[in-house]
C-alpha cells in the first residue's frame, strides 16, 4: 500500500480534534503525542481502519490460555446486569464494567472429527484460525489465515509493527508433538499463510529490543536507526540472492525462498516508510532482561511491553500464548506439584478439579492486572486504552477434562472504541467463535463476509 | 559383501520371501555409489495377476469383515481401495495397511483372523512391488526438500566458520519440529522476527569476529593477582599501606624495541580518613622506574607510563611497598584502613609497525600478511578473499556476478580514505550471512547425473549433508576441497570413518538421540521428588513441627528429646531429598544415555547394547540414585552390571524413566507409548473420535486405593480404550519398578509391584529384564527398523513416505546381517538412495505403470 506524506494531514488531523473539542490530555511521554499524528495519518490513508470514533488508534489483542477451564469455577453466576463474577474470575472486579465474558461459541473444526488424537495442538490451531489443521508431522502443513493477522495484512502498515506475536512458552519438548501434529500446530497462534506460522518471541529483551531499540535508554534511537542502516545494506544483497536462488529451484520447493522474499519485503517497506512515523519513541523503562525467573513476572512483562506497544501506537493488533495446549506446567507457587495437563484430566475428583481452577484463576490474576493497566493508562482521545481495545482471552478447549469444544471460556475485554457493550455476562446462541472473529474485523474497519468456519455476524456483544 | 541368507529367514520372518531372494551387492569401495542392485525371481510383471488374485483371497476372508462389504473400521474399506485407481494417496493407504500388517496389529491378535507367516508374506510383497508399485532397482529417492538451518546447525556453524561462540538458544525462538526433530525441511518457517534476528545477528557475528586492521600493536595485559609476593596469599591486590609488599611479575616479549608500560594503580580505602602512608617502588629488570609516596584515599587512579627500549627476552616488573613511620601525634581511627592496587598494567610494543602482529583470527579470514597496495591486485585479493568465504559459507561457490557484487561492496567501503581493506571485506561478509545461500540447505543434481530419473546429488550437496547430518555443522575444508575437485564420492568411505572419528561426530549423540530418546528434556523436566516418592505428607507435618524451633546444646532445656532427636533426623533426610533431582543429576542422566550412544559408536558395537548392555555410566550422585556402590566424584565413570541388575539400556536410564513421568507419579501409559514409538516403532491405531472420560473410576474399587495396574485394567474394559492400552500398558507397566525420578522400587503405595506382561506379538515377559531380551532377541527387526526410520527422517530432513519401504527394509536387513553394528547402520543410511539421489523437482511421484 503506497502512504502519501503524513505532514500536512497531521496538522489538520489535530485541528480537526480541536474542532471536535476532544480534551487533548497530552501527556508527558512523547510517544503519545506521536499517537495523535499517527492518528491522522490513519484517517487520510485509510478511512475508519483500527480507528476508532473519535479518531483514536483501535487495537485488538488476543491471549490463549491452555488446557480448558473448570467451567463451573469460571463462568459468572448470573447473566444480564446484575451477573456476578465466579470465584476463578474474583481479580476482575475492578475492571468488571470493562469487559465482556461470552458464553456459547465453539470451535467444531477443534474437534476430532475424522482426525482422531491430538486435541491440544488442533485446539491451539484452530483458536484465532477456525479452521481444521491438517493432521500431519510436517510434510504439508495446512491450517488457515489467523484473525490477528488477517488484520494485519489489511491495515497493519499504519503502524511501524504490523503486528506482534508473543509468547510465555519458550520451552520445547524434544521429540514428536501431539499425537501425529506437527509441533508448528502447537506453538503457535497466529498464522500468515494457511503453510506459515508466525513464530512468537518469548524473550522479553529481544521484543523490547526490536520494537525500541537495543542499549542504554538514550542509545536506543541511534541503535535503532544504525540497525536499519545495517539491514538496507544487507536487504539489496540478499534480495537479488534468494530470487536468484528461488529461480533455481523446483515449484514444490520454493516456500521457504517466499517467506525469506517476503520478509525482505517487509523489512524493506518498514524502512522506507520509517519516516511516516517520526521519531522512535524511547519507553521510560529500562530494557529488560531475558526470561524472568517465574512465570507471574514473565507474564507480566510480556503484557507490559504489550501495553507499551499500544501506548506508543507501535502496533495495533498482538497475540500471546500464555502457554501452549497441552501444557504440563506445575505451579510450585500455589503449592500445585501435578503439571497442568494431568491435572485437567482430573476425571472430576474435586481436589483434583480444585488445583485446576486455582492455576485457571492465576491465568486470570496475571490478565486483571494488565487490563488495569491498560484501564489507567490515558489514550489520546481522552478514553482510557482499554476503552480503545479489543480483548480475546481464551482458548479453543472447553473442559479439559473431556475435551469439550464448545460453550468455550470466553472473555472479551474492552469497549472497542465504543463498539462493544461491556459490563456484563452473554450467553448467546450456539454459535461458531468464528462469528465472534467476523464482528471484530468489522468493528476494526477490515470487513469480510465470513472466516474460518463462520456462520454469521456475533451481533450481541 | 555378501548377505548371509540363511541368517536372515531365521530372524526375519516377517519378511517376503521374495524379498529374501534378494541378492544384495554391497560395493564398499570404488566411485559407485552403493547399489543395491536385485534380481528378483519374481519380476513385477507377469506373475501380478496371479498374485494380486492370491492377496484378494486373503484379503477377503481375513479382513473385509471389518474393512469390506459395506464395513469401514477405521475408516478403511479395502474392497474400496482395491478398486481404486493408483495414486499417491492410494499408495500411502497401503502403506499403512502394510504397517499394520508387519507389526502384528491386523488382523487383531485376539479376533480370530489369523494371516500365516507366508501368507503375510505374500501380502506384504505384493503391496510393496505391486500395490505401492515401489521399483526395487531405482527407489524414489523422495521429493527435494528445502531446509533451514537449526538453531544449533547454525550456532555450530557460525562457531566453524567464523572462530566465535553464538548464542543462538538465548538469541533465536525455538524451532518447530515434525516427524520429531528439528531439522526437517517442510516443518520449519521462516517469520519476519527470526529473519530480523538473522540480520542483526549477521552484523553482530562479523563485528565480534573478523578483524578489520591487518596489523596490531603488540599488547600484553596483566591484573593485579598477576604480580605474586613471595607466600602464595600475597598479591597485587589489596596491599594494606602499613605493611611491607614485594610482588613481581615476569614476563617476555618477541622482538627488540621500543615499548610502553602503562601501569595503574589504585589507591582505596576506608571512608574515614587513615595517616598511614607507604613509601612504593616501581623496578623493572631491578631498576627504579618510579618512586613515591602513597597515602590514604577514598578511590583515587594513578596512571603511569613509561617508555623502555627492551632485548627480546624475559623481562620483569616488581612493586615494593615499605610502610613509612606513623608520626608521632598522627590518630588512627578504629576500622579505618588505606591499600594500593596493581590495578592493570599493560605492556605494548615494540612500536616499530614492522614488527606488529595480526590481530586474533586474523589467519582465518586473510590469507596474506599484509593487503596489497596496488589497486587492480587490490580488488584481484578482494575477490580471492571473499570466494575463499563464499565456499565456506554458502558450501558451494558463488557464481561471479554474485562474487563481483561482494568484491563491490567491500571496495566501497575500503576506497574510502582512512578505510582499511579488512574493514571492506567485512561489510560484505554481513549480507553473506544472512544470505539464503547460508541459511537454507538446499540439493543440486550432479551433472554426470543429470538424464537420471533418480540422479545423485553433486558433491557440495553431498558434503552438506553430510556434515549436518554427522557433525550437526558446515562441511570442513577437507569436504570442500573433495567436492571441489569431485572426488568426495570417490573416497566416501574413508571420510565417513574420518568425521565418525571426530569429536564433531558426538552432535549425533546430542542432537539425534537427543530428540530420539528425548534426552535434551531431563533436564527441565519438572518432578516433585517428595511427592513421587510418597513422603510429602510426612515432611509436611515434620516441617510444621519443627518450624522456626532451635535447638541449642547448651541449655538443657531446649535440647531435642530422644523422640524428637529421631523425627528430626528424618526431617533432614527428607529435606535433603527434595534435592535428588538437581542439575548435576539431570545432566549425569543425560550423559548417562549420550555415552552409552558415544560408546556403541566408538567401539562399533551393536546397537542392541542401547537395549541390553552389561554396563552402564554414572557418577557418584546417580551412582547413589541407582544404588550402584563404591562411585565417586562428579566425573561420569563406565561400571560393569552383575547379573540380574535392574540396570542397563535405555529402558532403565534416568533420562526415560523420568521424560515419560508426571510430575508426581510414574505414567505407565506414557512409558508404554514412548516404547510403541521409539523403540518398537509399532504404530498405534487410531485413537476414538470421542475418549470418554474416565469418571467415577475410583469409585469402582470402594475405600481401598487401586493400583495403577488395577486402574488400567479397568480402562482396557472398554473396548475403544483397549485397542491402544493393550499395547501400551504393559510396556509401561512393565517399567514400573522405576519410581517417577528413575529409582528402583519393589513396592508402590505398599503394593508389590507386577511388571509381567504379554506384547501384541504374544511374546511374554515376567520383568524388565525379559522384555529386554524380547526386545533385543525376537523383536529386534522392530527395534533395527524403529532406529533406521529415525534416523534416515533425520538424515534427510523429511518424514517418510510409502515410497522409502524397499530402502528401509534393506537397511534392516543389512543391520541384521552385521550383527547391529552402528557404524554399518550409519554407513548404509549415507549409501542409500534418499541420502544420494534426489527426485528431480517438478517432476511427481513416479506411478505404476510408468
Amino acid at each position: 500500500m503506497k502512504q502519501p506524506s503524513t505532514n500536512s494531514n497531521t496538522l489538520s488531523r489535530r485541528n480537526l480534534l480541536r474542532g471536535l473539542g476532544v480534551a487533548l490530555a497530552l501527556p508527558a511521554f512523547e510517544s503519545l503525542q506521536r499517537g495523535v499524528v499517527r492518528a491522522a495519518t490513519i484517517e487520510s490513508i485509510a478511512g475508519t481502519g483500527a480507528t476508532t470514533a473519535s479518531g483514536a488508534p483501535l487495537r485488538m489483542a488476543f491471549m490463549s490460555i491452555p488446557n480448558g477451564v473448570q467451567q463451573a469455577h469460571w463462568f459468572p453466576t448470573k447473566t444480564g446486569n446484575d451477573w456476578q463474577l465466579n470465584e476463578t474470575m474474583a481479580p476482575l472486579e475492578s475492571v468488571k464494567q470493562d469487559l465482556q465474558v461470552v458464553a456459547g461459541l465453539d470451535h467444531e473444526n477443534a474437534t476430532a472429527g475424522p482426525d482422531g488424537a491430538g486435541d491440544h495442538a488442533r485446539a491451539n490451531a484452530t483458536f484465532l484460525t477456525g479452521a481444521r489443521a491438517r493432521k500431519t508431522a510436517g510434510s504439508d502443513i495446512h491450517v488457515g489465515v489467523s484473525v490477528d493477522q488477517l488484520a494485519a495484512q489489511k491495515v497493519g502498515d499504519i503502524t511501524r509493527f504490523r503486528s506482534l506475536e508473543l509468547s510465555c512458552d519458550a520451552i520445547r519438548n524434544a521429540g514428536s508433538c501431539d499425537s501425529g501434529y506437527a509441533c508448528a500446530y502447537q506453538y503457535n497462534l497466529a498464522w500468515s499463510s494457511p503453510s506459515t506460522p508466525v513464530t512468537p518471541d518469548a524473550n522479553p529483551r529481544s521484543v523490547f529490543e526490536r520494537l525500541f531499540g537495543a542499549g542504554k535508554p538514550d542509545e536506543r534511537r541511534k541503535n535503532y536507526a544504525l540497525r536499519q542502516s545495517t539491514q538496507r545494506s544487507i536487504l539489496d544483497f540478499v534480495l537479488e540472492d534468494a530470487a536468484n536462488m528461488q529461480r533455481e529451484l523446483g515449484q514444490q520447493d520454493r516456500r521457504k525462498l517466499d517467506e525469506y522474499l517476503e520478509g525482505v519485503r517487509d523489512i524493506e517497506q518498514r524502512i522506507a516508510t520509517a519516516d511516516r512515523f517520526g521519531q522512535i519513541p524511547n519507553p521510560a523503562m529500562p530494557t529488560p532482561d531475558g526470561v524472568p525467573p517465574t512465570l507471574a513476572e514473565h507474564i507480566d512483562i510480556m503484557y507490559d511491553l504489550l501495553t507499551l506497544s499500544f501506548q506508543t501506537d507501535t502496533t495495533r493488533i498482538a497475540t500471546l500464548l500464555l502457554a501452549y495446549d497441552g501444557s504440563n506446567r506445575t505451579f510450585p507457587e500455589l503449592g500445585i506439584s501435578e503439571g497442568h495437563h494431568h491435572l485437567t484430566h482430573n476425571q472430576n475428583v474435586d481436589e483434583l478439579a480444585k488445583k485446576v481452577a486455582k492455576i485457571d484463576q492465576f491465568y486470570i490474576t496475571r490478565f486483571a492486572r494488565f487490563l488495569q493497566k491498560l484501564k489507567d493508562t490515558p489514550d489520546v482521545d481522552g478514553n482510557s486504552l482499554l476503552h480503545n481495545c479489543m480483548i480475546v482471552y481464551g482458548g479453543a478447549i472447553a473442559d479439559g477434562n473431556r475435551h469439550t469444544h464448545s460453550n468455550l471460556p470466553v472473555i472479551l475485554a474492552g469497549n472497542g472504541g465504543g463498539k462493544l457493550n461491556t459490563g456484563r455476562f452473554v450467553e448467546v446462541p450456539s454459535q461458531p467463535m468464528s462469528n465472534l472473529f467476523v464482528t471484530m474485523l468489522d468493528h476494526f474497519g477490515v470487513a469480510v463476509d465470513s472466516f474460518g468456519d463462520s456462520n454469521g455476524r456475533l451481533n450481541l456483544i | 559383501m555378501f548377505y548371509n541368507l540363511a541368517l536372515l529367514s531365521r530372524n526375519c520372518t516377517q519378511l517376503a520371501p521374495a524379498f529374501l531372494a534378494l541378492i544384495l551387492i554391497v560395493a564398499s569401495s570404488g566411485p559407485e555409489v552403493v547399489q543395491a542392485q536385485s534380481t528378483t525371481t519374481q519380476a513385477a510383471s507377469s506373475d501380478t495377476a496371479t498374485q494380486r488374485d492370491a492377496v484378494v483371497k486373503l484379503l477377503k476372508s481375513n479382513c473385509f469383515d471389518c474393512h469390506g462389504n459395506g464395513e469401514s473400521e477405521g475408516s478403511l474399506q479395502l474392497d474400496k481401495l482395491l478398486e481404486q485407481t493408483d495414486t499417491p494417496e492410494s499408495r500411502s493407504r497401503w502403506w499403512k495397511v502394510l504397517s499394520n500388517v508387519r507389526a502384528g496389529t491386523m488382523p487383531p491378535p485376539d479376533s480370530g483372523y489369523v494371516l500365516a507367516g507366508d501368507e503375510a508374506a505374500t501380502v506384504l510383497e505384493w503391496l510393496k512391488y505391486s500395490a505401492m508399485a515401489i521399483d526395487p532397482l531405482q527407489p524414489d529417492p523422495g521429493r527435494p526438500t528445502v531446509r533451514r538451518l537449526s538453531r544449533r546447525e547454525y550456532a555450530n556453524s557460525i562457531r566453524d566458520l567464523m572462530g566465535i561462540d553464538y548464542n543462538a538458544d538465548v538469541m533465536f525462538p525455538p524451532d518447530d519440529s515434525g516427524y520429531g526433530f528439528d531439522n526437517i525441511g517442510d516443518a520449519q518457517s521462516l517469520s519476519l522476527m527470526i529473519l530480523e534476528k538473522y540480520l542483526t545477528a549477521a552484523k553482530e557475528i562479523v563485528d565480534k569476529a573478523v578483524p578489520t586492521v591487518c596489523k596490531v600493536i603488540p599488547r600484553q595485559g596483566f591484573k593485579s593477582t598477576d604480580f605474586r609476593g613471595s607466600s602464595k596469599s600475597r598479591n597485587g591486590d589489596n596491599m594494606r599501606l602499613d605493611k611491607t609488599h614485594n610482588v613481581s611479575r615476569k614476563f617476555s616479549v618477541d622482538e627488540d624495541g621500543t615499548y610502553q608500560v602503562a601501569i595503574e594503580l589504585k589507591q582505596h580505602g576506608s571512608f574515614q580518613f587513615n595517616p598511614q602512608r607507604t613509601h612504593l617502588k616501581i623496578e623493572l629488570d631491578g631498576d627504579t622506574l618510579h618512586e613515591a609516596e602513597y597515602g590514604w584515599d577514598e578511590s583515587k587512579r594513578n596512571k603511569l607510563s613509561f617508555t623502555v627500549d627492551w632485548q627480546a627476552g624475559e623481562h620483569e616488573l616488581r612493586f615494593i611497598l615499605e610502610p613509612l613511620k606513623l608520626p608521632a601525634e598522627a590518630k588512627v581511627e578504629a576500622d579505618s584502613y588505606a591499600e594500593v592496587d596493581v590495578e592493570a598494567v599493560a605492556v605494548e610494543g615494540p612500536s616499530d609497525r614492522a614488527k606488529w602482529k595480526h590481530p586474533a583470527g586474523y589467519e582465518r579470514f586473510f590469507d596474506r600478511d599484509e593487503p596489497p597496495t596496488e589497486v587492480t591486485e587490490l580488488r584481484e585479493y578482494a575477490s580471492q578473499t571473499l570466494r575463499r568465504f563464499a565456499l565456506r559459507t554458502f558450501r558451494r561457490p558463488a557464481d561471479e556476478s554474485t562474487l563481483n557484487k561482494l568484491v563491490d561492496l567491500a571496495e566501497q567501503i575500503y576506497s574510502q580514505p582512512n578505510a582499511t581493506f579488512e574493514a571492506g571485506i567485512a561489510h560484505a561478509m554481513i549480507p553473506m550471512l544472512a544470505s539464503p545461500r547460508f541459511l537454507f540447505r538446499t540439493d543440486k543434481i550432479d551433472p554426470t547425473s543429470a538424464g537420471e530419473k533418480y540422479p545423485l546429488i553433486d558433491e557440495f550437496s553431498l558434503a552438506t549433508r553430510l556434515s549436518y547430518f554427522l557433525w550437526s555443522t558446515t562441511p570442513d575444508d577437507e569436504l570442500l576441497k573433495l567436492a571441489e575437485a569431485k572426488q568426495l564420492r570417490e573416497n566416501l568411505d574413508q571420510q565417513i570413518k574420518r568425521m565418525l572419528n571426530d569429536p564433531r561426530s558426538n552432535s549425533l549423540a546430542e542432537n539425534f538421540v537427543g530428540q530420539w530418546l528425548r534426552t535434551r528434556d531431563v533436564s527441565k523436566t519438572s518432578i516433585d521428588p517428595l511427592e513421587a516418592l510418597g513422603l510429602q505428607p510426612e515432611y509436611d507435618e515434620l516441617r510444621a513441627e519443627f518450624r522456626g524451633r532451635q535447638f541449642r546444646t547448651k541449655s538443657p532445656s531446649e535440647m531435642p528429646t530422644k523422640e524428637e532427636a529421631k523425627r528430626l533426623a528424618r526431617f533432614q533426610e527428607l529435606y535433603e531429598k527434595r534435592t535428588l533431582l538437581d542439575a548435576e543429576t539431570r545432566s549425569a542422566m543425560r550423559r548417562e544415555t549420550e555415552l552409552l550412544f558415544e560408546t556403541i559408536f566408538r567401539e562399533n558395537r551393536s546397537l542392541l547394547d542401547m537395549i541390553n548392555p552389561n554396563f552402564t555410566f554414572v557418577n557418584e550422585k546417580l551412582a547413589a540414585l541407582y544404588d550402584i556402590p563404591g562411585i565417586d566424584g562428579k566425573e561420569m565413570q563406565r561400571v560393569e552390571l552383575p547379573a540380574g541388575s535392574p540396570r542397563g539400556g535405555i529402558l532403565a536410564q534416568g533420562t526415560m524413566l523420568v521424560v515419560t513421568s508426571n510430575p508426581t507419579r510414574t505414567s505407565p501409559v506414557k512409558r508404554g507409548l514412548f516404547v510403541l514409538e521409539n523403540i518398537l516403532g509399532t504404530p498405534t491405531p487410531p485413537a476414538p473420535p470421542n475418549v470418554p472420560a474416565l469418571e467415577d473410576s475410583a469409585g469402582k474399587f470402594g475405600d481401598r486405593t487401586p493400583s495403577i495396574r488395577e486402574v488400567l485394567a479397568l480402562h482396557r474394559e472398554s473396548a475403544l480404550c483397549s485397542s491402544c492400552h493393550s499395547r501400551m500398558d504393559p510396556l509401561g507397566l512393565a517399567l514400573e519398578n522405576f519410581n517417577a525420578l528413575g529409582m528402583y522400587r519393589d513396592a508402590d503405595n505398599g503394593q508389590p509391584i507386577d511388571a509381567a506382561g504379554q506384547l501384541i506379538t504374544g511374546e511374554k515377559f515376567k520383568n524388565l529384564q525379559e522384555l529386554k531380551q524380547v526386545i533385543a532377541g525376537p523383536r529386534r527387526a522392530d527395534f533395527y527398523r524403529c532406529f533406521i526410520q529415525k534416523l534416515m527422517i533425520y538424515a534427510v530432513g523429511r518424514g517418510l513416505e510409502y515410497y522409502d519401504e524397499h530402502v528401509i527394509d534393506e537397511l534392516v536387513l543389512a543391520a541384521e546381517n552385521n550383527d547391529g553394528r552402528l557404524k554399518s547402520i550409519v554407513h548404509d543410511v549415507i549409501m542409500s538412495a534418499p541420502f544420494q539421489r534426489l527426485r528431480p523437482s517438478d517432476s511427481p511421484s513416479t506411478l505404476a505403470g510408468e
